[in-house]
């Protein structure tokens, strides 16, 4: 990840301390113990230094290299509050492993060894069947589920060594990865473990050692490096009826635009550790009707069951009541008091409603909605559709070619999400693609005409002056 | 010739092998019964088993405290803490049968463990321990044995993390001189050299007690524990 650098060796531990009290004291507290003043609102939880565990490491000793400490502190742990320090000179933070150390040193005794990985074996679709084959073999569904969506039927009980909950890695979304996306890095995981979790070491725990190749081709095949999240949602204008089922090749052909969540923590409840923090959204639209079709993951489909503190998994598409020419839009956490929003929620359970809400307390179902659709839950992951008219009396007009603000929620009612305990987005927009007209096929073809004209005419002109004629 | 030589030497080997022998037995040590009792209520928990049903079964009584029919106290430790003897380890394996470790409480010497699953299934050995490197390996169920060291005397946890119910103890003494109790609370710690030692009964939920016992040579010597919370 990071090449050794010249201040490698020379780590102050000394210079360390007076920046680790400044810049890492917060959460991870002055004695190193994992208990700064931040520390318990964050999920995971800060680094306990004085353990000397270190989830992430290239080494077949207990301990981390240095390097390791430099690049964890350097491009931070993704899927974490742990920031990237690279802001910081490359002296300084080799200044603050030097430091980090001296919180457990019997744990650094002993010299790291580099872990061996066998011969690196590219993703070829061979690989990726064995991966798969070997995926089922050594179980990794037990955690992190079927389809690596981090819902297998041992995720409730995990814990990490400190006895806190931890949640299995999502293997669909490697951008989350603590030790970084590329197959290396899942190779070097797998053949190493995560230190201080439920995550064991499969270096001795394949059939033939490049099996770890395969499973870690075959895990980096599950999902993509980067989410590339957007911020503009396009319907496309379609010509027939749109389907409620959100698994037809309708909705499977048309890609979706990835949408980032975040917890919400203006009001309270809030929520620091939310659970769903990105909706793939696809939207489609004909002469009467819009429809949204929403994928998210969930490691549990949830009903309401107050005793124990769950309830129902849902999510709501917001839209401005009114559309102002301006930069205005009413306030992005469900409105407020001085101007509502328009929802168009799924509820499990209860189906798709619209309301209008001014506020995230204060939300009023729609009297005889119309709207419609349809849920589908499988392998950790929600797909849903919901529809609605176009064209409405009490709902802002959508017309194509028109930027309309659009916001997202989610809940995971498993995790305890239920009213302002949410995650959600600010406003991005939604764009109804203007219906493709057939002049398409008529005006670039002449224009080619028109140019190629154009060209002989003045090939013809040159050829025709010559200079001291 | 050389058949009569061959002859004499084995004469030879075991009348000496005899002799050390016995003069191991007229030193040696004496034996210690131990007794441990409860007289508490046993701890048992009641799961739900959400996988693997097959071989976990549907449900499990996770026994934490085993109290037989005369207030004896299953699967506690005694060992003696001050003596010193042979230091050569016998093989040990743990196994995992039925989502169970097996035994619940191991006790070893220092050295190398066989960590058998029986269940061919995916389980995870994951140690606590702090004088001992920790493991955590996956135990897939083509992995019949993992082969691992223990090698300095702790008492390590052991859990496993798909089967968060599983967990065991392996006591890791420095020497011989150890027992752990059957269902009747008995065991018996043999070939104790002879004197003034102290006693320790240990068990994973109850506190753990000390007591001085003398031993003699030759002779068995009984002592009794009540174990409290």
């Amino acid at each position: 990840m990071v090449a050794p650098g010249a201040h490698a060796a020379t780590g102050d531990a000394n210079a360390g301390k007076i920046l680790y009290d400044r810049r890492c004291a917060p959460c991870h507290g002055i004695k190193g113990d994992g208990n700064g003043p931040a520390a318990e609102l964050l999920d995971p939880r800060p680094r306990d230094f004085t353990s000397g565990i270190f989830k992430i490491r290239t080494t077949s000793t207990k301990a981390p290299s240095d390097q390791d400490l430099f690049n964890v502190i350097t491009t931070g742990m993704p899927g974490t509050y742990m920031p990237a320090w690279g802001e910081l000179s490359e002296r300084d933070r080799w200044n603050l492993v030097g430091y980090v150390k001296t919180f457990a040193p019997d744990r650094f005794k002993e010299a790291s060894k580099p872990q061996e990985l066998p011969k690196e074996v590219g993703p070829s679709p061979e690989s990726l069947k064995r991966g798969k084959e070997m995926f089922e073999a050594i179980e990794c569904n037990k955690c992190h589920g079927t389809e690596g969506r981090a819902d297998g039927p041992s995720r409730p009980e995990l814990k990490d060594d400190w006895g806190h909950p931890i949640k299995p890695a999502n293997l669909t979304q490697r951008w989350n990865f603590r030790g970084g996306p590329a197959r290396q890095d899942i190779a070097m995981r797998l053949a190493t473990g995560v230190n201080g979790t439920p995550m064991p070491s499969f270096i001795d725990s394949v059939e033939k050692p490049e099996d770890i190749w395969h499973v870690a081709n075959y895990v980096a095949s599950l999902g993509p490096a980067s989410p590339n999240y957007a911020t503009l949602v396009t319907a496309e204008a379609a010509a027939g009826a749109l389907p409620d089922d959100p698994d037809v090749v309708f909705w499977k052909t048309m890609p979706p635009e990835n949408i980032a969540l975040v917890g919400q923590v203006t009001i309270d409840p809030r929520n620091f550790d939310p659970s769903i923090d990105m909706v793939a959204v696809r939207a489609a639209y004909n002469d009467k009707e819009i429809a949204f079709h929403l994928t998210w993951d969930d490691a549990t489909q949830s009903l309401p069951d107050p005793a124990k503190q769950v309830f129902a998994d849902a999510v709501s598409v917001q839209l401005p009541l009114t559309i102002a020419a301006g930069p205005e839009r009413p306030y992005f956490l469900m409105g407020n008091d001085a101007e509502g929003v328009y929802l168009l929620r799924w509820e499990n359970g209860r189906g798709v409603t619209e309301a209008t809400a001014n506020g995230p307390t204060k939300v009023t179902p729609t009297p005889g909605s119309e709207a419609t659709g349809r849920a589908v839950f499988r392998n950790g992951q929600y797909r849903l559709v919901m529809k609605r008219a176009l064209v409405r009396k009490d709902a802002p007009p959508l017309t194509p070619g028109v930027f309309v603000p659009i916001a997202f929620q989610a809940w995971d009612g498993g995790a305890g999400e239920t009213g302002p305990k949410m995650s959600l987005t600010s406003w991005y927009y939604l764009r109804l693609e203007e219906p493709q007209s057939n002049r398409r096929f008529v005006v670039p073809p002449l224009v080619a005409l028109l140019t190629g004209v154009a060209m002989v005419l003045i090939v013809r002109t040159a050829r025709r002056w010559t200079p001291n004629a | 010739m050389r058949k009569v030589l061959g002859v004499i030497a084995a004469v030879a080997l075991t009348v000496t092998a005899a002799a050390f022998v016995e003069r191991a037995r007229a030193q040696g040590g004496g034996t210690i019964e131990v007794e441990v009792r409860y007289q508490g209520a046993p701890v048992v928990e009641d799961i739900k088993v959400n996988k693997d049903v097959e071989v976990c079964g549907k449900e499990k009584k996770i026994e934490k405290i085993v109290v037989g029919p005369n207030k004896g106290l299953l699967h506690a430790l005694a060992w003696v803490t001050d003596a010193k003897g042979p230091t050569t380890s016998k093989p040990v394996s743990l196994d995992q049968k039925g989502c169970e470790f097996h035994p619940r409480v191991l006790a070893m010497m220092p050295g190398e463990i066989d960590i058998l699953n029986s269940d061919g299934i995916l389980h995870n050995i994951h140690t606590f321990s702090t004088a001992n490197p920790t493991i955590n390996k996956a135990q897939p169920k083509f992995k019949k044995v993992l082969k691992e060291k223990l090698e300095k005397p702790e008492i390590v946890r052991v859990q496993c993390d798909v089967h968060s119910w599983m967990q065991g103890w392996i006591a890791v003494v420095p020497n011989p001189f150890f027992g752990v109790t059957d269902d009747r609370g008995a065991t018996k710690v043999e070939n104790v050299p002879p004197g003034k030692h102290t006693l320790e009964v240990w068990h994973p939920l109850l506190a753990k007690q000390t007591k001085e016992v003398e031993v003699k040579p030759g002779q068995t010597v009984k002592v009794a524990f009540e174990l409290k919370k």
